[in-house]
């Protein structure tokens, strides 16, 4: 709709008529992304992420290629006499670990594993969890003092104790636990990562479902006879994609860093798998960093880095989707 | 002036002399305190936690740091050794016994006299009698007592018998006084002197013992009653007017401390100073789970030693520092370490693939996992060298340069198996893939798992991993059916080769749970059903009758005969890649006044250490 038109007023009376002036309005998308990248600790941290995902999926075979070196193959010029593993060098970029691997390819691939158990117990959380939230915050009543009061119990259990509890006894013998229905590695660490975090997500999206279901628009389509599934599914879900996605960013980095622990106590992923935690393991078996601090600084430094650029990331995001904040 | 200048000349003197009389006297004095032998207490760091087999009842218990306790401080037997290095170490010597019997009647009788004056400790407090010795003997082969070397006595007359519960006593065991004990075997047995120096033959008072059998029999560990120097702490608090009234002793917390001190009713008269000089007036042994802390207790002087394994951090510390190195103490350790391959398991059930992995493995980066070349020799076949008179000591049927392994040669031993099926030195069946490989999770561990990997990838051969924590219990159960582990080691029992062979390669020590004939040497289909072994159970080589023959030998020839067994087992058999003849390392501190070592346990001799 143009303005009506409008006249130019100036001293001794009414002057001619002037065109009038379009305004278009930004769209959702192009506030977010304005507001987005006006916080400069946000894009680097998108820049770290992007960067660290592409390490994560072409970096360890790249740093296997370049360097020649496997990520399990041994040398025996990469430890001294006494088994103490020889430091940074042109033949060993970040060093070597007491088995004599190359430490900068099981970095590179200790991405991989790291984000891979993050992203995908995050996965799990964010699913579970969701569901949860959507079922106890629209329907309320018992259901969801129910599925309340069981997230506030995973909430409030020892996570680290019960989770280092499961993952040893799956892995005291070979079959694992439930007559090998959980076996030790990658997956128990997932799964148990998973189900610590989902009592997390339910709560936030429960609290944003309970204050969209008295929105005008559900009114509206409740109204119009639409189902509960379909308000959910079509008006109550989309809703909360911004704010999902800015907490599961946020989940990420501690469902890594919970990995990390997991794999430091000696309780995570096989001995032939590299994740960061179990490199920092490694750097602390017969205190090995204390003549060997190569094992410790570069997996614990990307893991900083990673758990940086997650949380700068996952502010700025927060930020961006908040129109009510301050910038 | 003159006089002044005298005053002060005197007054200079006169310092002078109190400066040396001072400095004299504290000199003395030090030099008493470093020679200073008898009393303080001597605290050991253990690792991670006491690990016994049997929770110290000396009837089970298996673990040979245990057995340096008992040996040395708790219990004597008719027979033991002078706890001291090397070949004499391994000499035995009387100890309850009067003398060191000779056998009569063909070999097949021993009897021992029992010295006079030995008594239990509180609360028995009475004379040791032969009665003891009987009875220490049928609860070791009483099957629910929880011996775990029954199998070296099964050589009494009659000890079948009571062991099947078909006879009250052993008929072979006599005792016709107090002071007489004969055991009757029924064939010459060249060791049996050796075997009387475990242990399980320690005399143990009925009274007391008669509270813990069967499945609470273990728990007669937490109220050991000793004949030695030295004591459970609180045993004398112990009351033992009736089996209910028996409470543990206080000094032993089985998760944390044991501690020992003087036995009142030791009689040194009964003992000789070479075997036990008993310096100390306590002994703390005292768990810690973090070996780092322990060593820098050590080193702090806050442990005198340790139970532990020095990691190559430690081990580096101290042999290239000059003020340490002398408190690194070093010595043969009489065992090896291997990688043990199950023959019923495919593809360790094809005797090329066996002698494959023997050439591939690189047992020098193994040995870096260890420490390096301070942890021990390269091993090249089963029984350690000087237990073997080093008849074998040039002998390597597996011989790669360097010992660093040889693709080539593993290659060309590959080549003869129905597993290679296209001729190429790989290991290209589907059984070749994701073999399951129990590990356990030690630092050692660790750092040698990757090396096997890798090895044995250049043969075609790749695993899958299960780390486990304490992996024994799952490696010793056959009907878990597991192909490969590099977690076991084993010392002898005594010094002599049986120890080695008979219960790692005897078709009749294999058994359902506790197994330590990994390898399944000998197994049998009906050993195989009993045990619920599954796989290839038909056709496997067994070594009974070459054991079963050097069993019989005595004098020289003897260890000729197990040196024969070791060449047949490493050519023919090939159940193990053994790569580490292991030696024991201790790290002292800085308090030690006196330190040996116990041969006959491969441990600290505590009957001859001394602390400030």
């Amino acid at each position: 709709m143009t303005n009506p038109p409008e006249f130019l007023v100036s001293g001794g009376g009414a002057a001619a008529l002037v065109a009038p002036v379009a305004i278009s309005r930004k769209s959702p998308r192009r506030l977010f992304w304005d507001r987005f990248r006006q916080d400069k600790a946000a894009l680097a941290g998108l820049v770290v992420v992007i960067l660290l995902l592409l390490i994560a999926i072409f970096g360890g075979p790249l740093a296997a290629h370049i360097t020649g070196h496997a990520q399990n193959g041994t040398f025996t010029d990469a430890t001294d006499d006494f088994g103490i593993p020889v430091g940074p060098n042109s033949h060993f970029w970040f060093g070597a670990d007491a088995s004599g691997r190359d430490l900068f390819v099981r970095t590179m691939y200790g991405a991989r594993t790291s984000l891979i158990v993050g992203v995908a117990a995050s996965a799990i959380a964010l699913f579970v969890g969701t569901l949860v939230g959507l079922l106890a915050g629209f329907y309320g009543g018992w259901i969801d003092t129910g599925l309340s009061r069981t997230a506030d119990v995973i909430l409030a259990l020892p996570q680290v104790l019960i989770a280092v509890g499961i993952v040893a006894a799956c892995s005291v013998s070979k079959d694992g636990c439930l007559h090998g229905l959980i076996q030790p590695g990658l997956s128990v660490v997932i799964l148990v990562i998973a189900f610590f975090s989902w009592s997390y997500i339910a709560r936030i999206v429960r609290g944003y479902t309970l204050s969209l279901r008295e929105k005008e628009f559900v009114e509206s389509a409740r109204a119009l006879g639409a189902s509960n599934t379909r308000i959910l599914r079509s008006e109550i879900l989309p809703n909360l994609i911004g704010p999902l996605i800015v907490y599961t960013t946020l989940l990420i980095p501690t469902n890594i860093l919970f990995e990390s622990a997991l794999s430091f106590l000696g309780l995570g992923v096989p001995v032939t798998v590299s994740s960061w935690g179990s490199l920092l393991d490694d750097a602390s078996t017969n205190g090995l960093y204390q003549v060997a601090w190569w094992m410790m600084v570069f997996p614990g430094g990307l893991l900083i880095l990673t758990t940086l650029a997650f949380n700068l990331l996952g502010d700025g995001l927060r930020d961006a989707f908040d129109v009510r904040s301050d910038r | 002036m003159r006089s002044h200048l005298r005053k002060v000349v005197l007054a200079i003197v006169a310092l002078a002399i109190a400066a040396g009389i001072t400095v004299a006297a504290s000199t003395a004095a030090s030099s008493k305190k470093d020679t200073a032998k008898a009393g303080g207490t001597y605290k050991v760091g253990w690792e991670q936690s006491f690990g016994f087999t049997d929770a110290f009842d000396p009837t089970g218990e298996y673990l040979g740091n245990a057995w340096a306790l008992y040996s040395n401080l708790l219990l004597r037997t008719l027979v033991g050794y002078n706890h001291v290095a090397g070949a004499a170490g391994n000499v035995i010597v009387p100890d309850i016994a009067t003398s060191v019997p000779k056998p009569t009647n063909g070999g097949k009788t021993y009897t021992f006299h029992l010295k006079s004056g030995i008594k239990f400790s509180p609360p028995v407090n009475r004379a040791v009698t032969s009665k003891d010795v009987a009875y220490a003997m049928m609860r070791l082969a009483n099957p629910k007592d929880g011996g775990q070397y029954p199998f070296y006595y099964t050589v009494i007359k009659g000890w079948d018998a009571y062991a099947a519960g078909k006879a009250k006593s052993i008929s072979g065991i006599k005792t016709p006084n107090n002071s007489t004990i004969v055991f009757n075997l029924t064939q010459p047995t060249g060791d049996f002197l050796y075997r009387m120096t475990m242990p399980a033959t320690s005399p143990i008072p009925v009274e007391v013992a008669k509270c813990f059998t069967g499945a609470k029999a273990n728990q007669y560990g937490r109220d050991l009653i000793s004949t030695g120097p030295y004591m459970m702490q609180g045993i004398d608090q112990v009351s033992d007017a009736s089996c209910s009234a028996i409470k543990p002793a206080s000094g032993f917390d089985p998760l944390s401390t044991l501690t020992l001190v003087r036995n009142p009713n030791y009689n040194k008269a009964t003992d000789s100073k070479k075997a036990r000089e008993s310096n100390p007036d306590e002994f703390q042994f005292l768990v810690d789970s973090n070996s780092d802390d322990i060593y820098n207790k050590v080193a702090a002087g806050q442990l005198d030693d340790e139970v532990s394994s020095p990691s190559p951090v430690v081990l580096r510390k101290y042999l290239t520092t000059p003020s340490l190195k002398s408190r690194l103490k070093q010595n043969v350790g009489d065992r090896t370490w291997y990688i043990t391959m199950n023959l019923t398991q495919p593809p360790f059930d094809d005797i090329h693939v066996r002698k494959a992995m023997n050439l591939i493995i690189d047992k020098q980066a193994l040995r870096k996992g260890w420490g390096g070349p301070t942890a021990g020799d390269i091993a090249t076949h089963i029984v350690p060298n000087p237990i073997l008179h080093n008849i074998l000591s040039e002998y390597d049927p597996y011989r790669t340069p360097n010992d660093s392994g040889s693709t080539s040669l593993a290659q060309k031993a590959m080549k003869g198996s129905k597993y290679d099926t296209n001729g190429d030195g790989k290991c290209d069946a589907a059984a070749c893939k994701n073999v399951l490989m129990i590990a356990d999770v030690r630092a050692v561990d660790k750092a040698m798992v990757p090396v096997i990997i890798a090895d044995a990838a250049k043969i075609g051969i790749t695993f899958k991993v299960r780390s486990i924590n304490g992996a024994y219990p799952t490696i010793q159960t056959p009907k878990n059916n597991i192909p490969i582990s590099e977690r076991p080691g084993w010392g002898k029992d005594y010094a002599d080769a049986s120890t080695f062979f008979a219960e790692l390669f005897s078709s009749d020590t294999i058994i359902p749970q506790g197994n330590t004939n990994y390898s399944l040497v000998g197994l049998t289909p009906a050993i195989a059903k009993k045990v619920g072994a599954t796989g290839s159970i038909t056709g496997i080589p067994s070594a009974d009758k070459q054991i079963n023959h050097c069993q019989t030998v005595s004098g020289p020839t003897r260890v000729s005969c197990w040196a024969g067994v070791d060449r047949y087992l490493m050519t023919n058999v090939v159940p193990w890649v053994p790569y580490l003849s292991a030696r024991n390392l201790n790290v002292i501190s800085s308090n030690v006044t006196e330190w040996n070592y116990d041969q006959f346990s491969d441990q600290t001799a505590y009957a001859h250490v001394a602390v400030k």
